[in-house]
């Protein structure tokens, strides 16, 4: 075989090298010209479950604003964080390095949260979350960094000021909770607001998320003779618990108080019965009166026969006012999108929005559900009445731990 | 602690350390007899789990746990047979690195076929809810998944000592080199065991779906567990198996009502403390 010579290969290599270069313009125009956003959601590990209703809720508000957004296309693509932290922010940077990524809406987990806000902050991409954990809006915060969901301070007390206001003698509460960011932050404020009222925690559980075996924690709730059980966990963790409780017989004599849930999506997965008396407290419902909550749920609703939950509500809201702020700013820049955001009171998913200044929190509406008897129910989705909705109290700058945000 | 909530902790304890009896006693069969720690042995937990709840629909409770076990067993047998037979003669280490390709696969395969999201599913109707046994309230479904993985357990330990296959078993634990120049057919004794023993692993999972719910990685779970019974108990020994897998559950649960973060940790430090104490396990021989 006739070996090549090094002019022959050196030859070939440029032709090769100038050929390829001749796509380099065009490629280079069309990803200046483009928007491209990251939802970096759980396909897989223990919220797999929640990763395509996030999906579905990006997309509507991608394809709700004609996919493009002041004059230029939306490039929307997705990596699976996989519930795991390595995971999101090794597929965070790749994205940001080989697709042009400069706006990140996600994850869903608060402890993969805190590990992608880092990679925000390194590499100045505008980063919206929406969590339990009050870290991204705290002692975790920086200029790149929003927080969508409640501050769970505010959360809690409208939980647990709204539940006490309607069952005076319900004075003994234990908690199951996630023993992980979101957790222990929702555990915190539930105790306080909980101290307001005189109610007595006569214990709590802390276990990993993913727990699949509850009994041991349900003898022990049941022995305690409670008369709430505080559901501070998340994903599939709520339902397996809900079922043990009805299993061991605690429920629903006890009232299940699921006080950071999903809503919608929980109550398909139980049967009317084993929704008695169970209260939910939630930042998203599909039956929030205000007209572009009321738009979202009937778009999701006649696109996939189904209301709209907390994931798709969260990943719709904080797209479109990402949208939005694009807009106000005429720039897809993540220093121009942070500064048409902060500050802002607008009318927006679930209502009136006011994203903090000081701390890039979203000060909006949480909400209080309780599940109807089967024969109240109007309709097969009609699970439950709104029986508190409030933004309030905003949680005292004076033990927010975000004191600075830093420059863009 | 209280009474009500002792005695929830020991029943609750019983019930899973069946499941882990049942996980252990078919690891042990395969462990003992092919020398093969079976890292796919949890995700066979898994399969079983999953065909039961697809079976249940077509042909009911009994019938998908049924369908689990017979699928799981016959996919055992299909793994003995074109897989680790051809590495007998090899370096172990290809057995393990088979077993522990496939729990990957057969995880995947779970994810394409079923779905990565977790699914909760019901006992029978005639099983729902709790019974009052004066001390506490106890699921009924729990108490029945006892009764009858008691007696599969005990079943298992009466066939291996009371029966005639029961002693090619054995011999073949004991010398399964002996074993094959007396006569037996000691490959279709392999292939027999593995099915017996990934089935039993299936038997486990489609029981404990109303309990524990599916999540494609629940397989991971409970291998680990599985593992720490098979070593407690001491290698290749059945009665071994059952009583430490009892003592698991047993412990483990207890430590869930004492102090819950500890529970899985309190596993194996047990483990630690009984090899120590008897380190060819607590009825093991070698």
């Amino acid at each position: 075989m006739k070996s090549i010579t090094r002019r022959e290969f050196l030859a070939t290599t440029s032709v090769a090298a100038g050929t390829s270069l001749l796509g380099a313009p065009a490629r280079t125009t069309a990803q200046g010209k483009e928007i491209v956003m990251l939802g970096i959601w759980p396909f897989t590990g223990a919220f797999s479950d929640v990763g395509p209703l996030l999906d579905r809720g990006m997309k509507l508000a991608i394809e709700e604003w004609g996919n493009k957004v002041i004059g230029r296309p939306i490039r929307y693509i997705t990596r699976d964080d996989e519930t795991k932290a390595s995971s999101a922010t090794r597929r965070m940077e790749e994205a940001i390095d080989s697709e042009g990524v400069k706006v990140v809406i996600g994850p869903w987990s608060s402890g993969v949260a805190l590990a992608c806000t880092e990679v925000a902050k390194r590499r100045k991409v505008f980063f919206y979350f929406s969590g339990g954990t009050e870290d991204i809006a705290g002692k975790r915060c920086h200029r790149y960094a929003f927080q969508w969901a409640a501050s769970p301070y505010t959360a809690m007390h409208v939980v647990v000021d709204n539940y006490m206001k309607l069952n005076p003698s319900h004075k003994r509460w234990y908690l199951f909770v996630s023993d992980f960011a979101f957790g222990w932050s929702v555990e915190k404020y539930t105790r306080e607001a909980g101290a307001r009222h005189g109610i007595e925690f006569v214990g709590s559980d802390r276990m990993p998320l993913g727990t699949r075996e509850y009994s041991g924690f349900v003898s022990k709730a049941a022995a305690a003779k409670p008369d709430v059980l505080c559901l501070l966990n998340a994903g599939q963790d709520v339902i397996v618990s809900i079922r043990e409780a009805h299993n061991f017989g605690l429920a629903p004599k006890v009232t299940l108080l699921n006080s950071w849930g999903v809503g919608t999506e929980d109550f398909m997965q139980l049967d009317a019965k084993t929704r008695e008396n169970f209260w939910v407290g939630t930042n998203a419902y599909y039956g929030a009166s205000t007209p572009v909550a009321k738009k979202m749920a009937e778009m999701y609703q006649a696109r996939y026969n189904a209301p709209p939950g907390y994931a798709p509500c969260a990943a719709y809201g904080m797209t479109r006012l990402t949208l939005r702020a694009i807009e106000k700013a005429n720039s897809a820049e993540p220093a121009d999108i942070v500064r048409a955001l902060e500050n802002w009171e607008t009318q927006d998913w679930p209502g009136k929005v006011w994203v903090n200044g000081k701390t890039h929190q979203t000060v909006r509406d949480y909400f209080l559900l309780r599940c109807k008897k089967p024969d109240q129910m109007k309709h097969q989705f009609d699970f439950a009445d709104i029986v508190a909705v409030n933004s309030e109290p905003r949680m005292p700058d004076s033990i927010n731990e975000c004191k600075e945000l830093g420059p863009v | 602690m209280n009474v009500s909530l002792l005695a929830g902790a020991v029943l609750n304890g019983l019930v899973t350390g069946m499941l882990y009896a049942l996980m252990g006693v078919g690891l042990s069969l395969i462990l003992g007899l092919l020398n093969i720690p079976n890292f796919a042995h949890g995700v066979l937990y898994a399969l079983g789990a999953y065909v039961m709840i697809s079976g249940a629909k077509a042909f009911g409770f009994l019938g998908g746990a049924l369908t689990a076990v017979a699928a799981v067993a016959l996919l055992g047998a299909a793994i003995e047979y074109l897989g680790v037979r051809r590495l007998y003669r090899v370096h172990p280490d290809y057995i393990l690195l088979l077993s522990f390709g496939l729990s990957l696969i057969l995880t995947e395969t779970i994810i394409l076929v079923w779905g990565p999201v977790g699914i909760t599913f019901q006992p029978p109707p005639l099983l729902m809810g709790a019974v009052d046994l004066g001390v506490t309230a106890y699921p009924k479904y729990r108490l029945v998944v006892m009764a009858f993985t008691a007696m599969l357990v005990l079943g298992c330990y009466l066939f291996v000592t009371r029966t005639r296959y029961g002693a090619i078993l054995r011999a073949g634990i004991e010398d399964k080199d002996m074993a094959a120049v007396l006569g037996i057919n000691i490959r279709r004794v392999f292939t027999l065991t593995f099915a017996a023993g990934t089935g039993l692993a299936g038997l486990g999972g489609a029981l404990m779906t109303p309990v524990r719910g599916l999540l494609p990685t629940m397989g991971i779970d409970i291998l680990p567990f599985a593992f720490v019974v098979v070593v407690l108990g001491g290698l290749g020994s059945l009665p071994g198996a059952i009583l430490a897998g009892l003592l698991v559950g047993v412990v483990q649960s207890l430590m869930t009502a004492i102090w819950a973060p500890g529970a899985d940790a309190s596993v194996f430090v047990l483990m630690t403390l009984g090899i120590i104490a008897r380190p060819q396990g607590l009825l093991g021989q070698r």
